[in-house]
């Protein structure tokens, strides 16, 4: 009874009315201070996605699914990223990342705004509109009957079952990592959490695995039901881990502008999310050409009709941009160690990247709806203006009464006190 | 020579000062000291790498990094000029219809060689770089120097170091927090000769080395009654099918697959009887030209070229019938069928179908020239056909004004 008394009273010490603070002074709680920008994002956000259903011809216009279905994949992949990135710190025991894991941790909530925005793509599927996905049509396979045999997977009833599963999946295992974390914070460390979070660790990445790359297959493959590729997801999964490492680079960066984890994150850290920032742009690499040279060798009409739609007009010129930005001015450009430890610097990468993976979205997307050629328009910006206002403000909102840093992890020490060799 | 009352170890020179400490933390400390005490020729040896202790012992970045760019740039370079020399320029050899030098092929090489020369650049590199290996160290006399790989901290002062003085070493070193300190001397006993054992390994190698190719040279140099020796089977007798060949797997035992029914190869499908056949879809052979091509200068003069080469040899520069191959015929003489005379008028009379489906099949003892000649070659052709049949048969009354002027 006693001891439960005392408990309490801890837990509300570090959850409740006096800032808590880390033993070496920082700042861990961002409370009311950001409510000015988390509406302004929301804001902009909601009229930005106003603006590109207007100018994209309605909620169910081309344009706009096209624009659209492009900025989600750019969003999910931060959210879906930060769900892997928490998952395998856990899974390796990774004792540098403690001291950032809990902004990770809190990202990855963004896949319960996610799993809603989801909607404005999902609805027309049901109703059997195929303005984005010609299989939604549902007479669609009759008239294709070289592909009847893709049918059964592209069943309604089965397509909703998959969309459960990935969002429900991605969705109870943030909250988990989040909620286990917090409860670790006011049982003064429990190792037992620690270890228990480690062992679920495991078969959550394999479970992982299957979802992201089944996501990517059914929003993005199946835009073209007639291609193929198996290496589909693991390309998609790249762009997660870029884009969520850059997310949370700029998001340590804004923090500490704040003047929150002034002392705790430090160069190191950045140099170790730099590190995985250049890795993954040459994993990406890696997948896309793998992709690019098996279809290129084999030369089958069903395969070679998507690079196809690619390398041609205008479309051969984005495929040579493609390639050169996302690999080439990266991989020579983030190669030394004194581009990543350098706030600036590193800000100046983490910006390139998110841009540049939108565009490799687009790459993806687009060339489904303007075969002739390239053509950005006002609609797609709109709508990544929007889900990243829409990202910005729910993340803020998810962060205000949560501690920054997961105080109770019985290695946090170790990760301040990290250093690369 | 050396004085037998002590052993040669004994009279050895003073190699340099060893500290030795309990905790890591002591020897971070000390480092800093004899950092900025100046001194160059110094380390330290631990159990377990320190983070922080480059730091402290004033440590400059290492320049591995670059001489592992610079190899993995030579492995790029090679990777690209070895595959582009061997497929496009010595040994030219067409691949599945690609281009002789295809370079998305040779990428996944260009990556290998590139992380193969950087990774044995990183250990060649880091093993120059730290004076490895070294086959014997005067630390290696020091008993006590065998737990720098257990739980003792160690930091060496060379007496080579410009700075060396051992009386303001021992104070110095004794400041920090020493467990023990002691002098050490330079290495006597070992002997500075490769041992023999290395040295017979390493001529067993050589020679080992060369039996692949002895067995080269006596396979190229001697006889043998049971034909060549195959390393690799498959390569010189490659398991695909040939054409013509049979295949049980398939119930009409064809190995050369028949396209499926109702399909068509992909920019093979000549659905325009026209152009291709010279034909309306009634069967009547046409008399216009095919929509689809343009009666320009540029179609009478490959028309005109296509013809020297595949017509007038039989058929004259004149479309006479009078061409080389027919007056070779004549002298030779026997039963030579000469070729037509392109101006008689049956042949003026000829829809231009006829004369396409006569160049396409072939007619008498005139070969099919489909294989040799493009369908818009042949269209090409007959325009220019047309227009010599033109130049043979014009009268007065075809000319213009002008030209008929000139012409008085």
């Amino acid at each position: 009874m006693a001891s439960d008394e005392k408990k309490t009273k801890k837990s509300t010490g570090a959850e409740g009315s006096s800032v808590p603070k880390l033993p070496n002074g920082d700042s861990i709680r961002l409370g009311k201070e950001a409510d000015g920008l988390r509406k302004a994002a929301l804001g902009v956000g909601i009229v930005a996605l106003a603006g590109a259903v207007l100018l994209g011809g309605g909620p169910y216009g081309k344009q706009f699914q096209h624009s659209y279905l492009t900025a989600y994949m750019w969003g999910l992949s931060i959210a879906v990223g930060a769900v892997w990135w928490v998952a395998v710190q856990h899974l390796f025991g990774a004792r540098w990342s403690i001291v950032v894991r809990r902004v990770g941790e809190l990202l990855a909530q963004l896949v319960v705004v996610m799993a809603v925005l989801a909607l404005p793509l999902l609805i027309p599927i049901f109703m059997g509109n195929d303005v984005l996905y010609p299989w939604a049509e549902h007479h669609y396979f009759e008239h294709h009957a070289y592909i009847a045999s893709k049918a059964p997977w592209f069943s309604p009833a089965f397509f909703a079952v998959r969309m459960a599963f990935y969002f429900g999946f991605w969705v109870l295992l943030a909250k988990y990592y989040l909620g286990q974390s917090r409860r670790q914070d006011t049982t003064s460390g429990d190792v037992a959490l620690t270890k228990k979070l480690q062992s679920v660790s495991a078969p959550g990445m394999i479970l992982f695995a299957v979802s992201v790359t089944f996501c990517a297959i059914d929003f993005l493959m199946t835009l073209d039901p007639v291609w193929f590729s198996t290496i589909f997801g693991v390309y998609y999964f790249a762009t997660c881990v870029l884009t969520f490492n850059s997310t949370l680079a700029l998001t340590l960066m804004w923090l500490q502008s704040r003047g929150h984890l002034k002392a705790s994150v430090t160069a190191e850290h950045y140099h170790d999310i730099g590190k995985m920032m250049f890795a993954f742009t040459c994993f990406w690499t890696y997948i896309g050409f793998s992709q690019f040279m098996l279809i290129w060798y084999a030369n089958i009409p069903e395969e070679t009709h998507w690079f196809n739609d690619r390398f041609f007009g205008s479309w051969l010129n984005a495929t040579y941009f493609l390639s050169v930005a996302h690999f080439f001015i990266p991989f020579f450009g983030m190669m030394s160690r004194w581009m990543k430890r350098n706030t600036g610097r590193l800000r100046f990468w983490a910006l390139y990247i998110l841009a540049i993976c939108w565009f490799d979205m687009y790459w993806l997307v687009a060339p489904n709806l303007h075969k002739d050629g390239v053509a950005l328009t006002a609609a797609d910006f709109l709508a990544w203006i929007g889900i990243a206002g829409i990202l910005v403000s729910s993340a803020l909102t998810r962060a205000r009464d949560v501690n920054l840093v997961a105080t109770g992890d019985p290695r946090l020490s170790k990760s301040l006190a990290f250093e690369n060799i | 020579m050396s004085d037998p009352t002590t052993s040669p170890q004994e009279a050895a020179p003073l190699h340099g000062i060893l500290a030795e400490y309990d905790n890591p933390t002591a020897l971070v400390l000390a480092s800093r000291k004899v950092r900025d005490a100046g001194f160059s020729r110094w380390d330290t040896y631990t159990p377990f790498p320190i983070h922080g202790i480059d730091k402290a012992m004033g440590i400059k970045m290492t320049i591995l990094p670059w001489i592992v760019m610079c190899a993995a740039l030579i492995g790029l370079g090679t990777a690209v000029w070895l595959q582009w020399w061997t497929n496009a320029v010595n040994y030219p050899w067409i691949i599945s219809g690609k281009p002789f030098w295809s370079w998305p092929a040779n990428v996944p090489i260009w990556f290998e060689l590139t992380v193969l020369f950087s990774a044995f650049a990183s250990l060649a590199g880091m093993l120059v770089l730290n004076n490895l290996p070294q086959p014997s160290h005067p630390l290696d006399l020091k008993e006590r120097f065998a737990r720098a790989s257990d739980d003792r901290f160690f930091l060496l002062i060379q007496a080579s170091d410009p700075k060396f003085d051992e009386a303001d070493i021992r104070q110095l070193l004794a400041e920090t927090t020493p467990v023990f300190i002691e002098d050490v001397a330079e290495d006597r006993v070992t002997s500075d000769k490769i041992p023999r054992a290395l040295i017979y390994v390493g001529v067993l190698a050589a020679f080992a080395s060369l039996v692949p190719f002895a067995f080269f040279a006596k396979a190229r140099n001697a006889t043998t009654e049971t034909g060549r020796f195959q390393l690799v089977w498959d390569m010189d007798f490659s398991p695909a099918y040939k054409p013509q060949e049979t295949n049980p797997l398939f119930e009409d035992k064809r190995a050369t697959r028949q396209t499926p029914a109702g399909t068509v190869a992909q920019g093979e499908l000549r659905a325009d009887d026209h152009l291709y056949l010279g034909k309306t879809k009634a069967g009547t052979f046409v008399s216009a030209m095919p929509k689809g091509l343009t009666v320009d200068a540029d179609m009478m003069a490959l028309g005109k070229a296509q013809f020297g080469i595949y017509c007038a040899p039989c058929h004259g520069l004149l479309g006479d019938g009078n061409g080389m191959v027919h007056k070779r015929a004549e002298t030779l003489g026997g039963g030579w069928v000469p070729p037509s005379n392109l101006h008689q008028e049956y042949i003026r009379q000829m829809p231009a179908g006829q004369l396409f489906d006569t160049i396409t099949n072939g007619v008498r003892n005139m070969p099919s020239y489909a294989a040799q000649i493009e369908p818009e070659e042949r269209w090409a052709i007959i325009l220019y056909v047309r227009a010599l049949q033109k130049s043979q048969g014009a009268s007065v009354a075809d000319l213009s004004e002008a030209d008929r002027a000139q012409l008085k």
